[in-house]
């Protein structure tokens, strides 16, 4: 996979506004259900999705050709200056992050919804995906290797899902938190320097 | 070259969500979380697959040398990334406006950068990014690139200024003296010993006696460039030095180009100078002059006269100078003391700024100040016009022959 920087479209840039915005709506609704702190992760979620699209959108119109020309030479009125800061904080946080935990917090203070949530998961995974082509400026067949991986995983999340609707016992309930504090424990094993 | 391994981004937001999964699906006991964090968790499972601890990065030799505004290309290959993607860019030092890298068949990377301002400086550093096949992990490698000498970009000077009286040397301009040059002159008598391939047949019948074609001698002239860098003001990339320097390289260019002897006196700090010489080596040194900034030279201060190894008599001398420095202003009157042909051209482009943060009443004095400043440069200028030297304005933009165009029309007179 090649990234060709010249060749980048606002195609993608639109994908990723459309699944944070999904994303979003999907977590929130319906807001009258959901526990107390509800609100304010609805809105860290729609600020970050904001922050999260419009630094997909500098970063790419940066590497735009001629944007560096551009900006070449430039005696900096204070008033760019802090333009300039502004948007080095914009791309510098990991506001897709923020997104990321900030919908899932939103989901988890709504009433249990198993296929919602799968749902959910469904549009945080094409989310992700979306904003890693367009980071890379790579097309979606460059995801044709980790097919196999994402149908299983998809699989998982149904298979949990399912789980989800089966009648909990006190017993089964313990196994599931061992299982994922597993998981997790692999999962930052993974996430160790490499 | 060693390579510094690490999580990609598209990685780190994995991870997180499939934290943020696994952690929700722990404290709200719902497996619909986890069944969230699982497609992560797969597709980070390929994050331990292998890739190469050092690459090899050769760079090729010749983007050393640019001219301003112009595009080098740094070649880069890069060798032993196995079958990890590598990508080069450019992460430029200001001045320097870096293209997009392409891949030659040849497995070269070239790399265009444009300097978009003369000197010599490092284009920047060269940034090799490497990713493996999932693009979970991301190297980098970081090198500092040479420096690069990016020469001035010479003003367009089309026609020359040239002398009335030129000194008996080969060369292509066409002297009012007659001689073996290409330029018609006139016609007088035939004399015992003429060339009779030079016979003008048509006088010859139209007078009754033989008469001959005469033409000008072509001769050279000596021609000295005076850049003035002692005063820098404007902004950068058009001050008043990047003026001088463009309009000294561009006139140096073209007087060379006409086979003229020129010579370069750089007036700054020190006083730096080449004596006049023709040729293509000649150009070299005054290039070499202009992008070294060495203490080499006589310091201005202590000098009295300008150097007399520089400024032969009859030579045709131009000066580049916004004309705000004393010692300049003193430089030219010695010039017209020792009868040489001088015409000036002032490259000042800039006023003093108003700071507009300040009360109205500073405000005013500095505005008034600025009258006055104005009206002395405008009384320098008349002095220097006083004396007989010509002072002719270039605002970096236009062709030199623009300013320059009343004496280019016909031979300027010298009276040494």
């Amino acid at each position: 996979m090649t990234p060709t920087p010249a060749g980048r479209q606002p195609g993608p840039v639109l994908a990723v506004a459309l699944l944070a915005a999904g994303a979003v709506a999907w977590a929130a609704v319906p807001m009258s259900g959901a526990r107390a702190g509800a609100r304010l992760a609805l809105v860290a979620a729609a600020w970050c999705a904001v922050a999260s699209v419009a630094r997909t959108a500098t970063v790419i119109a940066s590497e735009r050709p001629g944007a560096a020309r551009r900006r070449a030479g430039r005696y900096l009125s204070p008033d760019p200056g802090a333009r300039l800061e502004l948007r080095s904080v914009l791309t510098a946080a990991p506001w897709a992050q923020g997104l990321t935990v900030a919908v899932v917090v939103l989901e988890a203070l709504h009433r249990p919804r198993p296929w919602h949530t799968v749902l959910l998961g469904v549009v945080m995974l094409g989310y992700l995906l979306a904003l890693h082509l367009a980071e890379s400026a790579a097309g979606p067949a460059a995801l044709r290797p980790q097919l196999p991986l994402i149908i299983a995983g998809l699989g998982l999340a149904g298979l949990a899902g399912g789980a989800a609707l089966l009648p909990a016992t006190s017993a089964g309930a313990g196994w599931l938190s061992v299982t994922a504090a597993l998981a997790a424990v692999i999962v930052a094993g993974l996430a160790l320097p490499v | 070259m060693p390579v510094r391994w690490r999580l990609s981004r598209h990685a780190r937001r994995l991870v997180t969500l499939a934290l943020a999964g696994l952690f929700l699906a722990v404290i709200t006991s719902r497996p619909e979380f986890a069944g969230i964090a699982a497609p992560a968790v797969l597709l980070l499972i390929p994050v331990r697959s292998r890739r190469p601890a050092t690459v090899g990065v050769t760079l090729a030799s010749g983007a050393d040398q640019v001219i301003e505004g112009e595009q080098g290309v740094i070649a880069v290959r890069i060798t032993g990334q196995g079958d990890v993607t590598a990508w080069v860019r450019l992460r430029p030092a200001a001045w320097i406006t870096p293209g997009e890298a392409t891949l030659g068949a040849d497995g070269w990377f070239q790399l265009p950068f444009r300097a978009e301002l003369w000197g010599t400086r490092q284009p920047g550093a060269l940034e090799v990014i490497l990713h493996d096949r999932w693009r979970l992990a991301e190297g980098r490698i970081v090198i500092d690139l040479p420096a690069t000498s990016c020469y001035p970009a010479p003003a367009r000077m089309d026609s020359l200024v040239v002398l009335s009286k030129l000194p008996i040397r080969l060369g292509e301009h066409a002297a009012r003296a007659a001689g073996e040059g290409m330029e018609f002159a006139g016609v007088r008598e035939f004399v015992p010993g003429d060339r009779q391939r030079r016979i003008n047949w048509p006088a010859t019948t139209r007078r009754g006696t033989l008469q001959l074609n005469t033409f000008a001698a072509e001769r050279s002239q000596a021609v000295v460039v005076i850049a003035d860098v002692s005063t820098d003001v404007g902004p950068a990339g058009s001050s008043s030095v990047d003026l001088a320097i463009r309009a000294a390289v561009g006139t140096t260019s073209a007087y060379l180009a006409a086979r003229d002897r020129v010579g370069l006196i750089s007036f700054g700090r020190q006083v730096r100078w080449i004596g006049p010489a023709p040729g293509r080596r000649q150009a070299r040194r005054i290039m070499d002059l202009i992008m070294t900034s060495s203490d080499a030279g006589q310091q201005v201060d202590a000098m009295t006269r300008l150097p007399h190894a520089a400024l032969p008599a009859g030579a045709l001398v131009i000066v580049f100078s916004p004309l705000l420095s004393l010692r300049m202003v003193e430089a030219l009157r010695e010039l017209r003391e020792r009868r040489l042909a001088t015409v000036v051209v002032d490259v000042l482009c800039a006023e003093p700024s108003v700071n507009l943060g300040l009360r109205i009443r500073d405000r005013r004095a500095i505005e008034l100040a600025r009258r006055i400043w104005r009206m002395e440069q405008q009384a320098i200028r008349f002095s220097i016009r006083e004396l007989g030297i010509p002072v002719v304005h270039w605002d970096g933009v236009q062709r030199l022959d623009e300013p320059l165009a009343p004496f280019t029309r016909r031979a300027m007179v010298n009276r040494s």
